[in-house]
């Protein structure tokens, strides 16, 4: 590794822990019949409900699945969506934050009034409607976490675009002859970037915890698709004589959010500096 | 003032009216309405027309909406498809349980959350510090429900105790009822105690540079006397507007614990009507929460522009 790095992740304990947590998680998400011997839904009713051993490290749940290989398994569907519903949210919220704040007028007012509506309810609730009334299949369940975060891409776009539009070098480009398409896509867009990025892993968490909330409510994945918040709805009802059910997808949870979050602190201390 | 607080008013009107169209137009726009499902495999018959046009399904889609619209503005939310009951009622009794355990979090969690914060921000840097530091990082990674499935855990295998599963309201015994709302407060206070510890914790250090917290202290007054007295006192008018927006959090919250403890809260209304495409205690239940969540950001920012008189222009 590179000295220079590695003496600055060094001075960043915070940041050093949360990449190395990312990296173990993504290797998970990848390849995650390395890591889990049993498949994620292989229904064994003679083996349910058995305590975590050496042949099952977390247990089994209520039809004989091994916790392990859904928490394994499970990685890849909870974060794979809300990874992809946020890029999704990043990609159009971005966009059409740029534009509101490159056109103003009219553009503006009309698509920061659309903005303050979905602003208007609570995260959950609108992705407890989005979900309960179009129904839950994955689909459904990305689209109503890219809404539930769109605005808060747009703003942080928006913003951005407006303190850069003000700057020389767009001035410069509009000067020289530059079209507005060309402006906003070759010199706004880049300098847009970096602030829909930090915006990305400040919400990831939180978007976390939304997706697990749906799961958990039945709104989410469905089975039987391995997925932690899905995981925690089963273990609802065998909490007293299986909590190993419950214990361990949400260990998975806070990891992955404790992983994100400490990556965020670490990025917002060196800005600091 | 009075202009602001005018346009203010405006704003949050068209956003309401805004919302409520989106709410029921998202309602109305998915198949499958409760006609379709009470007639199951007789559709197309003439019953279905007469059933249509006595829930007023058979109306376009505008003339539905300004009829709903109408009714609303007199307070009344219609009939609920599924029990028959009036949702202005069954919302109303739903919205009160959900209210009361989003006030005691709130207000529980200021007890805990707020002394902390004084604590940690008057040493920072401590090893105190950094332990409620790291409780903050830990408190925003921890699902919420998944605090109330341990702390339920918890509660009967270590202390042999089965928390009640039936609600009872403060009016009939307000003992029994707390007993009930308990865990549930427990579960959601959790994060908001470290909300309120990181954000006075913050505002205390801020204060600790001030002229006049150095002037109090340079009078002899002790550093206990100084938080309290005059840092604590500068601190209650962000406070106040902070306690607003974590109001809104908790109420998300509150939504997926009622699940957990059988509580029949305003979610739990919600997620079951949207199961049994109830209409119109699913648009009644969505309109409370909008217009709750609302009228707290509009309270915030005419307080914020009430206490600081730096922000009226």
């Amino acid at each position: 590794m590179n000295p220079t790095v590695f003496a600055y992740l060094r001075s960043r304990p915070g940041l050093a822990t949360g990449l190395a947590m990312i990296a173990v998680l993504l290797i998970v998400v990848a390849v995650p019949k390395v890591f889990a011997v049993h498949p994620p839904e292989a229904i064994d009713v003679a083996n349910a409900l058995l305590a975590p051993s050496g042949d099952h490290w977390f247990g089994t749940d209520h039809v004989g699945r091994d916790v392990f290989a859904r928490v394994v398994h499970g990685a890849r569907t909870t974060l794979g969506i809300v990874s992809g519903s946020l890029l999704l949210s990043a990609i159009f919220g971005g966009l059409a934050g740029s534009l509101a704040g490159y056109a103003r007028g009219w553009t503006d007012i009309s698509s920061g009034q659309m903005i303050e509506v979905i602003l208007s309810f609570p995260p959950i609730f609108l992705g407890v409607m989005i979900t309960g009334i179009l129904g839950s299949n994955m689909g459904y369940l990305v689209l109503a976490l890219s809404v539930v975060y769109l605005p808060l891409f747009f703003r942080a776009a928006r913003s951005t675009t407006m303190v850069e539009g003000a700057k020389p070098y767009v001035e410069a480009a509009q000067a020289l002859g530059a079209g507005h398409d060309r402006v906003l896509l070759r010199h706004l867009l880049p300098n847009v970037v970096p602030s829909i990025a930090t915006q990305y892993i400040i919400l990831f968490p939180l978007a976390l915890q939304v997706q697990a909330a749906l799961g958990f409510l039945g709104l989410g994945v469905q089975p039987p698709t391995a997925d932690w918040g899905a995981s925690l709805q089963e273990s609802k009802d065998y909490l007293l004589i299986a909590p190993w059910m419950a214990l361990f997808p949400g260990l998975a949870l806070i990891v992955a959010s404790l992983a994100v979050i400490l990556v965020g602190r670490g990025l917002q201390d060196t800005d600091d500096q | 003032m009075g202009a602001f607080v005018l346009r203010r008013l405006a704003a949050s009107l068209i956003t309401l009216f805004l919302a409520s169209i989106v709410v029921f137009a998202m309602v109305r726009a998915v198949p499958g309405d409760i006609v379709e499902q009470m007639m199951g495999q007789l559709g197309g018959s003439e019953g279905e027309a007469v059933l249509r046009r006595f829930f007023g399904l058979d109306e376009p889609i505008h003339i539905q909406y300004l009829d709903w619209l109408g009714r609303v503005l007199r307070g009344d939310l219609g009939v609920s498809w599924r029990l028959g009951a009036p949702v202005t009622a069954l919302v109303a009794s739903a919205f009160l349980v959900s209210l009361q355990l989003a006030l005691l979090v709130l207000v529980f969690s200021a007890f805990i959350g707020v002394p902390l914060g004084l604590m940690v921000g008057r040493w920072s840097g401590g090893a105190f510090d950094t332990a409620i530091q790291s409780f903050n990082v830990v408190a925003l990674a921890t699902p919420v429900f998944w605090i109330g499935l341990m702390l339920l855990f918890g509660v009967s295998e270590l202390l042999g105790w089965s928390p009640p599963t039936i609600y009872v309201s403060p009016v009939r015994s307000i003992t029994e009822n707390l007993t009930i709302l308990m865990l549930p407060m427990l579960s959601l206070a959790f994060l908001q105690i470290a909300a309120y510890a990181q954000f006075v914790r913050q505002h205390v250090i801020a204060a600790m540079g001030q002229d006049y917290v150095r002037a109090a202290r340079a009078r002899g007054m002790p550093m206990r006397r100084v938080l309290l007295r005059h840092v604590l006192r500068n601190i209650l008018v962000p406070l106040s507007t902070f306690m607003g927006l974590i109001f809104i959090q908790i109420l998300g919250g509150v939504v997926v614990i009622e699940s957990i403890f059988g509580l029949p809260g305003l979610g739990r209304l919600l997620v079951n009507a949207l199961n049994a495409r109830d209409f119109p205690v699913v648009q009644g239940a969505l309109l409370t929460v909008l217009i709750s969540a609302i009228v707290v950001n509009l309270i915030v920012d005419l307080l914020y522009r009430a206490i600081d008189p730096r922000l009226r222009t």
